[in-house]
């Protein structure tokens, strides 16, 4: 009798299991096709070129899994030193730093093929080498750069008594300064509107167009002496204190309202902004058009392709990055998402160097956005750039907000950055 | 809530039978419910870093935490949007399930179903549909504010993400929202079987609704008081999900709205730090043991150690 | 007493009493509907196109777009796969805890066993720590030792026990199984399973169910495991489905909030059957422990 409920009772158990095991076992993988995983964020890889790809190499599947930035991030550093990694892991600029010296999990695409130093002088020089080693490993091959420029509301301005032509608003602006003071004027006319959408956004456009960002060139932090991020800071904390800014998270509902309602005379744009300022108030078309970044040269946000060493594929994952980055795909992303791109030839060809958009008063896109690229100096990367900057944000926005001045701000952004780091 | 001790008389069998009963809760509870957690206690006591190794640091994490202003921080705002959450939600809940409590109340079913709706959408839903009603210029709270004539008496525009107490209000309404129905059931449940001839002879005694709900309902909900405090305490302690969806993992530009939890989470992500989050767990952890001992023997106390 | 407020309490006596205030149902009315409007919001920005709710005063009515955004999640996720996938993994999960977390309240309730109160303080204290710790150290043993990462047993398996589930019907059993039913169930000759299978199993069923249910709703709204443990998006559970909707910077808000109403809309579907069923189970317990 108790051998009989033991049995019934086990013979529950198994079955239970067995039930589990046949229904929770992953498919087997047939030996032909294959699925190429990559692991992403936001609009990277764009579907419609994975699909032209499909076409192309029929047996090939690409599965993408989107997270959000930090969670990406977060996922490949507990992924990579295991088996259950992506063939290809995309990477975004604030995290190369950390990114580009894990040449023990991350694939040295030079030693494929073909080697990737074959395709170094297709790209712009300064992205390329954001991903390259200490050591020397080329560890991704970069997709997009922001690029950065003035989007302004030509309508508002002339509201203002402010000149409209992009050459004569670019002449109004060659230093932050000026673009401040021009703030200025346009806010003490225009009472109760911004001349800009989010003062912080100064931050990362001056501070992108120095020598050196967080780290110099041998390694070490230089946060916190580093003159041009010091300049960035107080450039941003003068336009807040001026009100030239407003208390809205960019990309919030608030801020969409904002764009339809024309609250912002300026937003300082990466080339990928001007697709979302497109999608999100179409009713302003015509109103706009893009002037240069005082300093020109600038660059907001951008990524890379890696293959993780435990890839299961590398060779189908080094074949698919080659394709997606290569000239032909990246001019289809422009066109299609105003992404631009890395490589270099493209800046002179017509459909992209000259692309005209009547949304933005057929501004010279291609060209402005080049010429921005190209003048950005290559600034080491390092390891704790994503921490900086959200630090730096934090206190930029306690500024904006009022609730504190900017030197006491600033003071504690480093001791919290002290903090954080050790 | 009654702990019983009700095992049965031991038999010879009991022993073993009870075993095999619970084996197969021990053997996954074991694996990954206890190991995990043993391990990150382990893990408290070192810098650790997935990719660049790790390294015994003894109780420097410890020391540190106690000397992080942010750590003390999350322990503010993590009571503070416990209180706002569960006081009103508490008072809500009393007053919901009373009006439930009512005979004769029409299509009582249809009610106690629909208060439950919020209950089963996700948090996820939920804070997108919160973050976009608590917009600072346009979101529908400070609309309805507006027209409601609010800023005559100076409120005007409120900044539900960047100050902090509006912050907490507006997380702990998304709490109050989800878990409102739930806590009206519990009420209710206990409410109704309270004896009916408490309350006759109290309206004997002239007592008037009020007061009968005041003197008789009140003191009769004292257990389930209890329990709904102590539970609440626990899930306070553990808040992440509300702030972490509504304003992101750092909890603000002066952190805000970060609790214990979401401080937790941000070192691992943002700050790459396991050996510190582990230490911030280890602190929850007592801290939550702490405060329900305290909460229990409180609560004890006040009700004559009758529970 | 004032006309005003007699209106809202209904006169205190007399023939025309009111049993039920207007107060109640006034704020019974309220929070029903302040329980049903944000759902009624999502599906009202889904169904606009971004620039509508960008408007002030917002739109308060649905407008044309759902399906068209629907569309637009289906180009983005696999929806259906996500749905069925999140349907049939809290479906074994349910049963799981059912089964297991019921046998282990009995062992609780009823039964001795050495190391029983060792155990229930050690579970207690598990309760306590926050769950977000667990995860990192979990994906650890997942992708190193299991090798379960992107498959459903990640999933499953750890959530087979619940703590929660064990003092559910831990509790549950204590209440509604008096000692005396068993003491006489052993003298008729019962064995123990036997005893277990016929006299406790019928009478805690439904509220075992309750559990089950609980365990359901649970799994389908859980997304930081899975969105950590699942790679392929025919895998995808529906919330990391629903979160794969974002931009790289920016949230396109139709997009999202249909992606959520979809995710929301099963569980109201499940919810109009079962409802009456969750309130009792949870009334249930509430009152018998």
């Amino acid at each position: 009798m108790f051998r009989g409920n033991l049995r019934k009772f086990f013979v529950a158990g198994i079955s239970l299991f067995t039930l589990l095991g046949g229904v929770l076992s992953p498919m087997s993988q047939a030996a032909a096709p294959i699925n190429l995983s990559i692991w992403t964020y936001g609009n990277v890889i764009d579907p419609v070129l994975i699909a032209q790809y499909k076409k192309l190499h029929p047996n090939i599947t690409i599965v993408a899994k989107k997270s959000d930035l930090d969670g990406n991030a977060q996922a490949l550093r507990y992924a990579l030193p295991s088996s259950a990694v992506p063939d290809i892991a995309a990477v975004e600029i604030s995290y190369m730093g950390e990114f580009r010296n894990y040449t023990q999990y991350l694939t040295d695409l030079s030693t494929l093929t073909p080697g990737a130093p074959s395709l170094a002088s297709k790209y712009l020089s300064w992205r390329w080498n954001n991903m390259v080693a200490d050591s020397g490993q080329v560890l991704g091959v970069p997709t997009d750069v922001g690029g950065l420029a003035v989007a302004y509301r030509v309508d508002l301005f002339k509201k203002a008594g402010l000149p409209t032509a992009p050459d004569a608003v670019s002449a109004l602006w060659p230093t932050w300064e000026k673009f401040i003071e021009t703030g200025k004027g346009y806010v003490a006319k225009q009472k109760g509107k911004a001349f800009i959408d989010i003062a912080q956004t100064i931050y990362t456009a001056v501070v992108n167009q120095g020598a050196q960002k967080y780290y110099d060139g041998s390694g070490n932090l230089v946060y916190d002496n580093n003159p041009n991020i010091q300049a960035a800071f107080n450039y941003t904390a003068a336009a807040s204190q001026a009100n030239l800014g407003t208390n809205v998270a960019q990309y919030s509902p608030d801020w969409n309202v904002g764009l339809n309602k024309g609250l912002y005379a300026t937003v300082l744009a990466p080339a990928w902004m001007l697709q979302y300022i497109k999608q999100y108030a179409p009713k302003t078309t015509g109103l706009w058009n893009i002037a240069t970044l005082p300093g020109n040269a600038g660059n907001q946000g951008g990524s890379a392709l890696t293959i993780p060493t435990h890839a299961a594929h590398p060779q189908e994952a080094w074949d698919f990055i080659r394709w997606y980055t290569a000239p032909a795909q990246q001019q289809f992303d422009f066109i299609n998402n105003l992404t631009f791109p890395t490589v270099t030839s493209l800046y002179t060809d017509p459909k992209v160097g000259d692309l005209k958009d009547p949304f933005f008063n057929n501004a010279p896109i291609g060209k402005i956005y080049s010429e921005s690229v190209k003048s950005v100096q290559p600034f080491q990367l390092g390891k704790k750039d994503r921490l900086i900057d959200s630090t730096i944000g934090q206190a930029l926005s306690r500024v904006q907000l009022g609730k504190q001045l900017p030197q006491a701000a600033w003071t504690q952004a480093m001791s919290d950055i002290r903090r954080a780091i050790n | 809530m009654a702990f019983r001790s009700s095992t049965v008389a031991p038999k010879n069998r009991g022993d073993r039978w009870g075993l095999l009963y619970v084996s197969p809760f021990f053997f996954i509870f074991g694996i990954f419910g206890l190991l995990p957690i043993l391990f990150t206690v382990y893990v408290s006591f070192f810098h650790w870093d997935p990719l660049a190794g790790h390294n015994y640091i003894g109780l420097d994490n410890f020391r540190n935490l106690f000397t992080d202003p942010y750590f003390y921080r999350a322990v503010r705002n993590t009571f503070s949007i416990f209180l706002i959450s569960f006081v009103p939600q508490t008072i809500l809940a009393l007053l919901l399930a009373n009006f439930l409590a009512n005979p004769h109340l029409k299509f009582k079913v249809f009610w106690r179903t629909i208060l439950l709706v919020p209950w089963v959408t996700s948090i996820l839903s939920v804070a997108i549909i919160f973050s976009e009603l608590f917009g600072q210029n346009y979101g529908m709270v400070n609309v309805a504010m507006h027209y409601l004539g609010l800023s005559h008496i100076g409120i005007h525009d409120v900044n539900w993400v960047g100050q902090t107490i509006p912050s907490h209000i507006a997380i702990s309404s998304m709490i109050i929202y989800r878990n409102l129905g739930y806590a009206s059931l519990i009420y209710l449940a206990s409410m109704l079987a309270i004896p009916r001839d408490l309350y006759e002879s109290a309206s004997l005694d002239g007592a008037s609704k009020l007061q009968q709900f005041r003197y008789v309902t009140i003191p009769q909900l004292k257990n389930t008081l209890t329990f709904m405090l102590i539970v609440g305490t626990i899930g306070g302690l553990q808040t992440f999900l509300e702030p972490l969806t509504y304003g992101g993992v750092q909890g603000g530009d002066s952190r805000q709205f970060s609790t214990l939890a979401l401080y937790l989470y941000e070192q691992i992500i943002i700050n790459n730090k396991f050996g510190y989050a582990a230490a911030i767990g280890v602190a929850i952890t007592i801290l939550t043991v702490i405060i329900s001992g305290v909460n229990f023997l409180v609560t004890r106390r006040i009700s004559g150690g009758e529970s | 007493m004032s006309p005003l407020l007699e209106w809202f309490t209904g006169p205190r006596t007399g023939k025309k009493r009111r049993k039920v205030s207007r107060t109640s149902y006034i704020a019974l009315s309220v929070f029903a509907f302040l329980s049903i409007f944000p759902l009624y919001w999502l599906f009202v920005v889904a169904s606009n196109s971004n620039t509508e709710i960008s408007k002030i005063p917002p739109s308060l009515v649905p407008g044309p777009n759902f399906l068209k955004e629907l569309k637009a999640v289906y180009a983005a996720v696999p929806l259906t796969n996500a749905l069925v996938n999140t349907a049939v993994i809290a479906l074994i999960v349910a049963v799981c805890q059912v089964f297991f977390c019921t046998m282990a309240g009995y062992a609780y309730a009823k039964l001795a066993f050495p190391g029983k109160s060792a155990s229930l303080v050690a579970i207690i204290g598990t309760m306590m720590l926050p769950a977000q710790l667990g995860i990192v150290v979990l994906y650890i043993m997942m992708a190193n030792f299991f090798h379960w990462i992107n498959d459903f047993k990640a999933i499953v398996i750890p959530s087979m026990i619940g703590a929660f589930g064990v003092f559910w019907m831990r509790q549950i059993i204590d209440a509604q199984v008096p000692n005396e039913l068993l003491e006489a169930a052993k003298i008729d000759g019962g064995k123990n399973f036997r005893i277990y299978r016929s006299v406790v199993v019928p009478i805690i069923l439904p509220s075992a169910l309750v559990l089950g249910l609980f365990s359901f709703l649970g799994t389908w709204n859980d997304f930081l495991w899975p969105s950590l443990v699942l790679n392929s998006p025919k895998r995808f559970t529906i919330q990391v489905a629903v979160n794969q909707l974002n931009g790289t910077y920016t949230v396109d808000y139709a997009l999202k909030m249909c992606g959520a109403f979809m995710a929301t809309l099963p569980l109201l579907v499940l919810f109009v059957f079962v409802g009456r069923r969750l309130v009792t189970g949870i009334m249930d317990g509430a009152v018998k422990g």
